[in-house]
């Protein structure tokens, strides 16, 4: 009887959070840049799309797409390229998944001129966008044997200066 | 024509006299206020002491740090009655010491009768915590505290209040001018204080603690509790477990995670949702530290489940499918195959005999951490 009673308050209550559930989900790319971005899926289309063939956690292979994560960090004026050296060389990357999970890179393991490893902002996995909890966007190293680094769920990154 | 342009020698005397004044003013300022701030030094640091493996990932602001004098005024005022519009309530009564800073009820009478929200925290190692609340919406213990002391559920009364009351005693102004170098309580220097005390309420002396530490064995119980706790399932290769550790884990049986641990297939409470207006925050709440978890019942954000038996067959048995459930908890299971977790009744009395391992008795009975105000005496 109260569930049935109260069903309709809830129903208003949850009015509010229902229109605010609209806002698609995005990501931000913040800190030590020329341009801080927030950046939605549809944004990414703007981008080299790109693709890796890598064994996941389920020790499968799967098909993951996305763009560089270079190519977002060169947008938002991080140092690359030959600005990477001297001070700038203490410089790492932040990403913080939506859930507080967060992991770290140095700007190197980024950059084309010292790695040949493109690690990717993913968004599909085997032509599907990725699922709940994995995406809307999700890291892709693949030259890491042990997917800790794959974070899912990105919500932000930063780029900061270690003190 | 050379003094038409130049100064007149009365005028250059009185400019001269004027600079000179000047400086004797500004030295006399100067002078105050290396007095003051030399009374700033007399304060003792406070040395936080935990174990080398809790880490040392924590920000102490650096207009704010923790001094002995600091820590004693804000366990007064922590225990101060005059802070809430009714002088009744104080921080704890919502967060009492013999549970861990929690009050034992599932959601907490405030000055105007009406309940809170969600579930009293405990409050043990916020030194290590960076987002505070049950949605993570407050970066600093010194922000968080205006919420509980000014919210009309809470403690409901406005910092102005709370200070103007405190100017009126006679015990406060002179420990703001031993804690803060000014007897002139403001809002900022309160809060500032309670941060400090809440910063030391550390719990690292568990059975848990001394067992990593080296100096507690096991019971065969506890270390199988430790065993499913710590495991992720794997029936494939005979492994049993309940995998609490990958988000319960660490140490500190701490990590600053916010997860929808699938108690509602909708929502009433959306979470974290409405701090991050993002809808795959729907339902997510912070992942609580396990620390006296024994000690903290009721359990969940809203106090739902009233034993640890009850939160076992939780996870067990009773996750509720939703877009946002966390993907740590779906087709987690010890049956090829399964959907849940299916552990067995002894399992869980398992898991919980770990439990019982994390209660720290030295923190709930660490006269540091009581009421201060039963042992001062009265002018």
């Amino acid at each position: 009887m109260f569930r049935i009673k109260s069903l309709p308050l809830v129903v208003i209550l949850s009015l509010p959070i229902i229109s605010s559930a609209q806002n698609a989900d995005s990501f931000t790319i913040t800190g030590e840049v020329t341009t801080a971005l927030d950046l939605k899926k549809s944004d990414l289309s703007g981008y080299k799309q790109i693709s890796h063939k890598v064994k996941d956690r389920d020790n499968k292979e799967h098909e993951f797409k996305g763009v560089a994560l270079f190519e977002l960090l060169e947008k938002a004026g991080v140092s690359t390229g030959s600005k990477l050296r001297g001070e700038n060389l203490a410089k790492y990357i932040l990403i913080r998944a939506a859930d507080g999970y967060e992991v770290v890179y140095a700007l190197p393991e980024v950059d084309p001129e010292f790695t040949d490893q493109i690690i990717m902002l993913a968004t599909e996995k085997d032509g599907q966008a990725l699922p709940n909890g994995e995406g809307p966007f999700r890291i892709i190293t693949p030259n890491d044997k042990k997917q800790a680094r794959w974070i899912r769920e990105v919500r932000s990154i930063k780029i900061q200066f270690a003190k | 024509m050379k003094r038409e342009k130049g100064w007149p020698h009365s005028e250059f005397r009185k400019y001269i006299r004027g600079w000179y004044l000047a400086c004797l003013f500004v030295s006399f300022f100067l002078f105050c206020g290396l007095i003051s701030s030399s009374q700033k030094i007399e304060t003792q640091p406070y040395e936080l002491k935990y174990p080398a493996n809790f880490g040392g990932r924590f920000t102490i602001p650096d207009d704010n740090p923790t001094t002995k004098e600091g820590v004693y005024l804000g366990r007064l005022l922590f225990y101060e009655t005059k802070l809430s519009a009714n002088n009744k309530l104080s921080c704890a009564n919502c967060h009492q010491q013999n549970m861990a800073f929690t009050d034992g009820k599932a959601l907490s009478e405030g000055v105007d009768r009406s309940l809170t929200d969600r579930s009293s925290m405990s409050l043990a190692n916020l030194l290590w915590v960076r987002n505070f609340f049950w949605d993570g919406r407050s970066p600093s213990l010194e922000e968080q505290a205006v919420f509980p002391l000014t919210n009309e559920h809470e403690m409901g009364q406005s910092l102005n209040a709370s200070v103007a009351k405190l100017r009126t005693t006679v015990l406060y102004p002179p420990l703001f001018q031993k804690a803060f170098g000014t007897d002139i309580i403001s809002e900022n220097l309160m809060i500032k204080a309670i941060a400090q005390f809440e910063r030391t309420l550390i719990s690292a002396d568990s059975n848990y603690d001394k067992f990593l530490a080296g100096t507690y064995n096991l019971t065969a119980q506890e270390e199988r509790g430790m065993a499913l706790f710590m495991n992720a399932p794997n029936p494939e290769k005979m492994i049993r477990g309940a995998n609490c550790e990958h988000c319960h884990g660490g140490q500190k049986t701490f990590k600053e995670l916010f997860h929808n641990n699938g108690l509602d297939s909708a929502a009433t409470d959306p979470g974290r949702e409405k701090f991050t207006n993002q809808s795959s925050d729907r339902g997510r709440f912070r992942v609580p530290t396990l620390r006296n978890i024994a000690l903290t019942a009721p359990y969940m954000h809203d106090g739902r489940f009233s034993s640890l038996e009850k939160v076992l067959d939780h996870y067990n048995e009773h996750i509720q499918q939703s877009p946002t459930l966390s993907s740590f908890l779906v087709n987690v299971s010890n049956k090829s195959g399964g959907k849940k977790l299916l552990l067995t009744k002894s399992e869980k009395m398992d898991i919980i005999s770990f439990l019982h391992m994390l209660t720290d008795s030295a923190f709930i009975n660490n006269p540091e951490f009581s009421n201060p105000h039963l042992t001062l005496k009265k002018p």
